[in-house]
């Protein structure tokens, strides 16, 4: 039985260990990556894996009912609200002009934003919601 | 005679599963969202007890007179299946994403990011949003942009190199949306995922602008 305990405190102690690297990760990406949009990559999503991770070992530390639930309930909101902040950040970054036009590939949306009745409810393509309640 | 009391099945207005107060003020309670609440509530305490369900269901019903929500039908539908094939894309995805944006992070060369419209397939609201949330939980994209009218999602893609890429992000979405229409969509929606995706609108707003 206490073999049992050693194997999980310690695949608990690996996983907290890895999730905490992932989110180190994310740090040196937000610190080396060029621009706004680029670092709110850097700047979630390893944190996202990392919390689930670190998630995982606490887990498999405590080993109690409740306090599972509890982490489980971390992890879905930390699922639920993290693109919610990146998203707002990248979308005030792009309309503000955060980004170098010209460091893009392409950008489908640029010629959506300056086209004038394009804007949400103006356009003319309101057949889209025969299934919008 | 006023009923006090309605339930949904009674009236088909309603939404599923609600309750309709009649008073000087009508009311109608979600029960879902009250048990969603109730059980937060226990969570937060992180103590199963007799006491806490019972003031979690007072806080909730409290919250939801006094905070009244829309009375519209989300188009929520929870299929088990779909979601736990959803779960485990998610997660396969965040692995190998992970893996690649690390290696983006140490690559010495420049990489060139692009912004493309994916244009999606279903149409109501609440599976627009899921599948915005579960594409910027994958490190594939994130989302600068959501238009509503024309369920059109902006990405911003952090390798764009080739147009390979490109397409590979585009099926990609696809692929989450379907997933996540699958786990949560109502039928009328996973018909719609069912079909091939839409041919892109890119050429003609090109035309447009020039």
């Amino acid at each position: 039985m206490s073999a049992w305990l050693q194997i999980t405190d310690t695949a608990g102690a690996v996983l907290v260990f890895l999730g905490a690297a992932i989110c180190l990760l994310g740090v040196v990406g937000m610190v080396k990556l060029p621009d706004v949009l680029s670092r709110s990559h850097a700047a979630t999503k390893p944190q996202t894996l990392g919390l689930l991770l670190v998630l995982a070992g606490v887990a498999l530390r405590l080993r109690s009912g409740m306090d599972l639930a509890t982490l489980a309930l971390i992890g879905f909101f930390q699922l639920m609200t993290g693109p919610v902040a990146a998203h707002l950040v990248a979308r005030s970054a792009y309309r503000t002009g955060q980004i170098e036009g010209g460091e893009l590939l392409f950008d489908d949306l640029d010629a959506q934003l300056t086209q004038p009745g394009q804007e949400p409810g103006a356009g003319p393509e309101q057949d889209a919601g025969s299934g919008r309640s | 005679m006023r009923r006090l009391i309605t339930l949904s099945y009674r009236n088909p207005d309603l939404p599923p599963f609600s309750v309709e107060f009649a008073g000087r003020r009508r009311r109608v309670l979600d029960l879902p969202l009250i048990a969603w609440l109730t059980l937060i509530w226990v969570l937060l305490w992180s103590t199963l007890t007799w006491a806490n369900v019972v003031t979690g269901v007072v806080v909730a019903v409290t919250l939801c007179l006094a905070f009244p929500l829309p009375q519209v039908d989300l188009g929520l539908r929870l299929h088990p299946w779909g979601i736990i094939r959803l779960a485990a894309y998610l997660l396969y995805d965040m692995y190998t994403s992970g893996v690649k944006v690390t290696r983006q992070i140490f690559a010495d060369r420049p990489h060139r990011p692009a912004v493309i419209g994916v244009p999606l397939r279903c149409r109501s609201d609440l599976m627009l949003a899921a599948t915005a949330v579960s594409v910027s939980n994958v490190p594939g994209g994130s989302v600068v942009e959501v238009r509503r009218a024309t369920a059109t999602l902006f990405l911003h893609v952090l390798d764009a190199d080739r147009p390979e890429q490109l397409e590979a992000a585009r099926a990609q979405v696809w692929k989450l949306e379907e997933l996540t229409v699958r786990a949560f969509g109502t039928r009328e929606e996973i018909g719609r995922v069912s079909e091939p995706p839409p041919p892109l609108p890119g050429s003609d707003v090109g035309e447009e602008e020039s």
